[in-house]
């Protein structure tokens, strides 16, 4: 079932365009990868789909962006309730100086729950589906600062989880850490994809062929290819395509 | 279990499947000409398309694993032995095949017991069997010693495959009317000996793999530098 | 012939380095040696004057004795009060400048408009606080207009401080804020002015350092030559401590026995600003731990 879908998207920051006519769909409770060599425009996709990219300054975008067949770019779209919805891992992890409770915490407080016992079992549950509860259990009330790289991280994608969303974006989630807790985020990836769907920008392409189901190829501003991942990897269609996988250019 | 384990596991599932399944062929031939039965031999020939298709899905998914994970060390060698096995086997199904289709296609209903006799093909067969059964048990036990074992076991068939000849040529005068039955014996004591040249290949591709120790064209010092099981 | 030139070179460059080295030793030593001069100066003249008395007495005699108790009360309400003025007022457009305009004219001009009002002398801040609040707005010599114009004066500084303390605040946590659903406005609250806390406090402590000392605003706006009672409202009059001081040291009725005290008061004021500094960093500090934790 498409859960996301864009359709001929431009995207141009002042005079500069960013997207050229993106035409891509994405399937429910699926991963799909974007690679691209830097500034080809995969984090600006991204940012599409929680519309991050409207606090940037002259920004225009045309061309529709559908989530749940919904527009999310049409008049009358509450972008806070979008945001609910699309939840975000940056790439340098980023928890705010409160407590790990407080963190995880944060998005409920937010959108204006207050329930003591219902944002505790939320905390609980958001911290063991990102597989960190077993590590911060005894000390929710530490500053979310006394922890790792690797688990202010897996700490991030609990505070994201905690409001519930149907899509998780990561923009290179993993580029700020060592290759263990690389491997432990990807681990949770694969989890989380039974029940969310995910949209993951990376440059690391054995990462991409690693965790994901689809793969999109992007290069300046354009889509080049978009398929499924193993095709990609074994015999990709077109020669741009097997340049940058192959390490021969980007 | 980590994602790429799983995915290894799965392969090695898949291709225990494959080698069950070559067993059988190898097993029905043997009741096939022993027995000259002609339903057991239909039922190798229909299997056969099921091993095709098995050699297809693992090729294929050994080049999936390593185009998306990149095995590197034990993994490696793990799915590149695999695919190695995985032609082996195939081969030797072909040959079960081979011994099928004689058995099928001929137009007598028997063959002479003292022909089976003297070339002790029952006995060959049988060896081949044990030596693929051994194979698949040291794979799975990821035993190397056990993989060693098969070498001498092939030897025994290289021996019997060169007597074979004098054999047959003995036979042949005994019995001048039954030279075609006796032609197609020899051809199948050769198909035997490549089945347990095969075989060897897959030993030398476990120990490979178990040990990271190359065995191929060693000549007869097939056993030197193999630690005992640790 | 080219290794002799290197040695050459290697010992020239030492040379300078050391040099250098000790020029700016010199320097440093330099500062830090003045200010214990000043320091010692005021100290060793001043403290002869010092008591419990002296503290807390009204000036008698032509203020050549008693005790300076109405000019302390008055430079700490004038302190009180200009914060509560410059404070708000300034935190709250630091935060709008920095928040929620945009860059672009409308920012660059309030800063350089900002930059000039930093820049205006202070005895000019004294007229226009004459008059306006004293004159036009009718509150006359008083507490008021005394603090409305100290406020004015140290505007600047907190908007400033204000602004630098929010730039500093990273912008990822604002990004990963409103990724979560976050309004601006509870972005601010709840992110971005709990990290900002302790920076936004240096601007508290610069703004106390100026306004206990500035004289000239408080010349005609406030400060009184001899008061000696306390001021009982905000439209009072009050004496102060660095207008005392110059008082004290240039047109009391008898100079040379009021000179003790005028060193006297200047300690006082020295001290006082240091307590208050004190003070003010341990706030800093308090809510520096607060960042890592609420």
């Amino acid at each position: 079932m498409t859960k996301i879908e864009t359709k001929d998207v431009n995207l141009f920051y002042g005079e500069y365009q960013a997207l050229k006519n993106i035409s891509l769909s994405m399937e429910e409770n699926s991963v799909t990868a974007l690679i691209g060599p830097s500034g080809c425009g995969k984090s600006t996709y991204l940012r599409l789909f929680n519309r991050m990219n409207d606090l940037i300054e002259h920004v225009k975008i045309t061309g529709e962006v559908l989530i749940d067949n919904e527009d999310i770019y049409r008049k009358g779209i509450n972008v806070d309730e979008l945001r609910i919805k699309a939840g975000m891992v940056f790439q340098k992890p980023n928890p705010f100086p409160k407590s790990i409770f407080e963190n995880v915490a944060y998005g409920l407080r937010v959108n204006g729950y207050n329930d003591k016992s219902m944002i505790e079992e939320t905390v609980v549950k958001s911290l063991k589906q990102a597989a960190l509860w077993d590590e911060v259990s005894d000390k929710l009330n530490k500053s979310a600062f006394e922890l790792s790289g690797g688990q202010q991280q897996r700490l991030c994608i609990a505070r994201a989880l905690a409001n519930s969303p149907s899509i998780v974006l990561m923009d290179e989630p993993a580029s700020a850490l060592d290759p263990l807790s690389t491997a432990k985020i990807e681990e949770l990836i694969h989890e989380l994809k039974k029940n969310y769907t995910i949209i993951i920008v990376t440059h690391n392409m054995q990462q991409a062929s690693r965790v994901s189901d689809r793969t999109a190829f992007f290069y300046l501003g354009e889509l080049i290819e978009y398929d499924l991942t193993v095709n990609i990897f074994t015999s990709p269609k077109k020669t741009q395509t097997e340049n940058y996988v192959t390490g021969r250019f980007g | 279990m980590n994602h790429l384990e799983t995915e290894l596991s799965k392969l090695k599932q898949e291709l225990f499947e494959m080698w069950e399944l070559v067993l059988s062929q190898v097993r029905t031939a043997r009741e096939a000409i022993l027995n000259f039965d002609k339903g057991a031999a239909s039922e190798i020939l229909f299997k056969e398309k099921m091993v095709d298709v098995y050699e297809l899905r693992l090729d294929r998914d050994c080049e999936y694993i390593i185009a998306l994970y990149n095995p590197v060390a034990t993994d490696l060698r793990l799915t590149l032995a695999v695919l190695k096995i995985n032609t082996n086997l195939e081969r030797i199904a072909d040959f079960a095949k081979g011994i099928a289709k004689y058995v099928a296609k001929s137009p007598a209903d028997s063959i002479n017991p003292d022909l089976l006799t003297a070339t002790s093909l029952g006995d060959l067969l049988q060896n081949v069997y044990t030596m693929l059964a051994d194979a698949k048990k040291a794979f799975e036990m990821e035993n190397s010693r056990k993989a060693v074992s098969i070498f001498a076991k092939d030897d025994f068939l290289d021996e019997m495959h060169k007597r074979s000849t004098t054999i047959i040529a003995n036979y042949m005068h005994l019995h001048p009317d039954e030279f075609e039955e006796s032609l197609n014996v020899h051809s199948m004591i050769r198909k035997i000996e490549r089945m347990g040249d095969h075989t060897s290949n897959i030993a030398e591709e476990i120990v490979f793999y178990l040990e990271a120790k190359v065995l191929k064209h060693s000549g007869k010092n097939k056993t030197k530098g193999i630690p005992p099981k640790s | 012939m080219v290794l002799q030139l290197k040695k050459e070179y290697t010992e020239r460059k030492r040379r300078s380095q050391n040099l250098a080295f000790w020029l700016f030793r010199l320097m440093s030593m330099l500062v830090v040696g003045i200010l214990f001069v000043i320091l010692g100066f005021i100290i060793i003249k001043g403290f002869s004057v010092i008591s419990w008395g002296f503290l807390t007495k009204m000036p008698t005699e032509g203020m050549t004795s008693g005790g300076i108790f109405p000019a302390i009360i008055g430079t700490l309400c004038l302190i009180v009060g200009s914060m509560i003025f410059s404070f708000p007022v300034g935190v709250l457009s630091g935060i709008y400048i920095n928040e929620y305009l945009r860059n672009g004219y409308t920012v660059r001009f309030i800063r350089m408009m900002t930059n000039n009002l930093a820049g205006i002398p202070s005895i000019v801040f004294g007229l226009f606080g004459m008059s306006l609040f004293v004159n036009t707005m009718g509150f006359g010599d008083s507490l008021l207009a005394g603090s409305l114009t100290l406020g004015l004066l140290t505007l600047p500084v907190v908007i400033r401080t204000t602004e630098e303390a929010l730039l500093a605040v990273d912008d990822s946590f604002r990004q990963g804020s409103y990724a979560l659903g976050a309004s601006k406005l509870y972005t601010v609250r709840k992110v971005v002015l709990p990290i900002a806390y302790p920076n936004i406090i240096t601007g508290l402590i610069l703004s106390i350092g100026r306004v206990s000392g500035e004289t000239a605003p408080i010349l005609f706006t406030v400060a009184a030559y001899f008061l000696p009672k306390l001021p009982t409202s905000i439209f009072d009059q009050a004496m102060a401590l660095p207008y005392h001081l110059y008082v004290l040291a240039t047109s009391g009725t008898d100079i040379t026995k009021s000179r003790p005290m005028a060193y006297g008061t200047a300690l006082v004021l020295v001290l006082l600003v240091l307590v208050l500094n004190l003070a003010a960093n341990a706030l800093r500090r308090y809510f520096s731990k607060r960042v890592k934790m609420n």
